[in-house]
């Protein structure tokens, strides 16, 4: 079942007197239980790719549907509640709200969407269990590692049960030891959870594990290869 | 969830926040505690106008006011009083005669007016004979003959019935005092020397005395200083109901001091027998009729009644006859609010600089907000909100600490004696016991919550115009 899909998507920035082309004429899919990355040299379009297909950004031209809604077509505010009932996003740098704790921080999106409180902390404990910081409900974001606070973010954005999640260089602030804990616990959610990710990323570690590999290059598709990687 | 992460917030920054909350909290302070002493002063301005001078409604023939001729007596006298009395609301009535005339004494004299009352009734109606001086008389006590008259400190000073000696007695009420030894000893020269009055005295102990000790002392040794001539005669001239020049000599049967010097100069008050028999008017006859109510509140539904029933006679409440008072008294509340909104729009650019700071270093965290869906009205709301929580800590907090400094100063009360002369001559207090009401911590409470809400205003706007994409990847 296709989860997104883009149609010759383009878009073009008009920031200094030079025209810059960041995504120019794109036609990709993803399925349902997608563990895909999409890589690329810095300035190819990987972040304006995801940040398009996330609705935080609109097309030049061509389209994007997701879950049955023509992006394009939403006005701002439907955007907005869009993203937070169909995306969960994961950020290079993790961007959790410091004033609230890591259960806080998974059942934000929850409570935005008003979730019972009951269902929203039974949610919150099984997700953060899922991500090895069951005992780590009430520390606040400065009280955790950065491979620790990028696992809040990853049960953040998959609280609210998402279409997918796209991630945004999950790990690029990250060493080995966790990032590898990271990617384990994605595997896991996508295996278990049957949840899509959407990678953009420069690491090694991440393509390693995808079983899909786009290749972007000055905003075009120059590859899209399945790898016979399993999780 | 919302208005939790905004008091979060709030306490992100602490030394921010807490700069920009005890701002708050010292100005509003020091607006309340600056309105509930200016506030108590107009309160007991009231309460002297109502209870010591006016009463709340008086009445007279619509020419005497002007004329104050004696002949402008109350037509039915007991078809007046009858009707105050069975006028609901109506608690008290009293007749009185009032002339104008001289008082004079040895050393001076003075244009007065002579108001001659039913003492006992009088007693029951105003508070006048408990701001009667010590030592000065008893207020027409049990012994009082006929021909005494209650008078003013002003007036007996004017009169010089008042006058200032340091006596053996001084100096040993000054040392009781604390005044050093080494200044009575400097005082020692002006011992048993009379001065008319109190300019006399203080420049007489100016020369003698350093700066400091006049600050320091000068008020002990004047208050020591004063002295009163027991058993002093007051002669009252005055014309009888055939135009004749007529009068008597009245003993002071006591002195008494109010806040208001007018009052104290121009007003004697004598039992109405003696006037009668002096002027010639008959029992009976009164020029003015004084009502008192249950409730100050209900001088302005009483008078319109009464104005309808005695419909010949001027019929006036102490609001008409003190207008500016009147004009005080009804819009307080506003004027206060005027003040505190004028104070609250000076902090509130303290609140807005701090926000706007508080939003300007988020910005990636109100894109990533953004991001997974806060709408606009959400962010907006919740920058809204962290305003409002510090103008109310802050807000709350001066209301508090002004609260305990009212309710400490009211009790112990606020001496500007040293300001007095002026305060006096306008009938304001210079003994404040600042108070205020509750309804004006109601009033301030929304003034603060709406100054919570416009200082928000732009801070909440710069974040709602920020881009996700951009303020993401703007850090």
């Amino acid at each position: 079942m296709k989860v997104v899909e883009i149609n010759e998507v383009e878009k073009t920035y008009h920031d200094t007197e030079v025209e810059v082309r960041a995504v120019n004429g794109v036609t990709l899919s993803f399925e349902k239980g997608d563990f895909a990355v999409i890589v690329g040299p810095s300035g190819s379009g990987k972040t304006t790719l995801l940040n398009l297909i996330g609705g935080l950004d609109q097309p030049t031209a061509g389209e994007i549907i997701v879950a049955g809604h023509r992006l394009s077509e939403l006005k701002p505010s439907e955007l907005i509640d869009f993203r937070m009932e169909h995306v969960g996003f994961v950020f290079q740098s993790y961007n959790l709200i410091p004033v609230l704790t890591a259960a806080e921080n998974v059942g934000f999106i929850m409570s935005l969407q008003k979730w019972p409180k009951e269902k929203r902390m039974a949610r919150t404990g099984e997700l953060l269990e899922a991500v090895g910081l069951a005992d780590r409900h009430n520390s606040r974001p400065s009280q955790l590692s950065g491979g620790q606070q990028q696992r809040v973010a990853v049960a953040r954005a998959l609280a609210p049960r998402p279409e997918f999640i796209l991630a945004d260089e999950p790990t690029a602030n990250l060493d080995s030891k966790s990032a590898e804990t990271l990617l384990d616990i994605m595997e896991k959610l996508n295996r278990e959870e049957e949840m899509t990710f959407i990678f953009s990323t420069h690491d090694v570690r991440v393509m390693k594990r995808a079983r899909r590999v786009i290749t972007l290059e000055d905003g075009k598709v120059v590859s899209d290869e399945r790898t016979n990687h399993t999780v | 969830m919302i208005t939790s992460i905004a008091w979060k917030n709030v306490w992100r920054n602490r030394t921010r926040s807490l700069t920009v909350i005890t701002a708050v909290m010292v100005g509003v302070f020091a607006s309340v505690f600056a309105l509930a002493a200016i506030n108590s002063s107009i309160v007991q301005r009231i309460d002297s106008a109502v209870n010591e001078e006016l009463s709340h409604i008086q009445v007279n023939t619509k020419e005497f006011r002007s004329s104050s001729d004696i002949q402008n007596t109350i037509a039915d006298p007991e078809g007046v009083a009858g009707t105050l009395r069975n006028t609901p609301g109506v608690t008290d009535v009293t007749g009185r005669i009032i002339v104008r005339g001289i008082a004079s004494a040895p050393s001076g004299s003075s244009g007065v007016e002579i108001t001659g009352i039913d003492i006992e009734k009088e007693k029951q109606m105003f508070t006048l004979s408990g701001k009667l001086i010590p030592g000065t008389g008893n207020y027409f006590g049990a012994d009082t003959k006929l021909n005494s008259a209650f008078i003013g400190e002003k007036l007996a000073r004017e009169l010089q019935i008042i006058r200032y000696i340091l006596t053996a007695e001084s100096f040993k009420a000054l040392g009781d005092n604390g005044v050093p030894s080494a200044v009575t000893d400097k005082l020692k020269p002006l011992e048993g020397r009379r001065f008319t009055t109190e300019k006399k005295l203080t420049e007489a102990y100016n020369s003698l005395l350093t700066p400091r000790e006049i600050k320091k002392y000068g008020l002990s040794i004047r208050e020591a200083a004063w002295s009163y001539r027991e058993g002093s005669r007051v002669i009252l001239s005055f014309l009888d109901v055939n135009g004749n020049q007529t009068g008597g000599a009245f003993r002071i049967s006591g002195i008494y001091r109010t806040n208001n010097d007018l009052f104290e100069s121009m007003s004697v008050f004598v039992p109405d027998k003696e006037l009668r028999r002096l002027t010639g008017l008959e029992e009976g006859v009164y020029h003015r009729f004084i009502a008192r109510l249950e409730d100050n509140d209900l001088t302005d539904m009483v008078t319109p009644v009464l104005r309808e029933a005695l419909p010949g006679l001027e019929v006036m409440n102490w609001k008409e006859i003190q207008v500016d008072l009147a004009m005080i008294a009804d819009y307080i509340n506003q004027i206060y609010a005027v003040f505190m909104a004028l104070i609250l729009a000076a902090l509130s650019f303290g609140i807005v600089n701090t926000m706007l700071m508080a939003v300007l270093e988020r910005t990636r965290e109100l894109g990533m907000l953004s991001a997974v869906g806060m709408n606009r009205r959400r962010i907006f709301l919740m920058i809204m909100l962290e305003s409002i929580f510090l103008s109310m800590v802050g807000g709350f907090a001066g209301m508090a600490v002004s609260g305990v400094a009212i309710a400490i100063t009211n009790h112990s009360g606020i001496n500007l004696v040293k300001y007095s002369e002026g305060m006096e001559a306008f009938g304001y207090t210079a003994h404040l016991y600042p108070t205020i009401g509750a309804d004006f911590f109601i009033i301030l409470t929304v003034l603060i919550v709406i100054t919570g809400i416009l200082s928000s205003v732009y801070p909440a706007r710069k974040a709602l115009q920020l881009n996700p994409v951009e303020a993401l990847r703007g850090e």
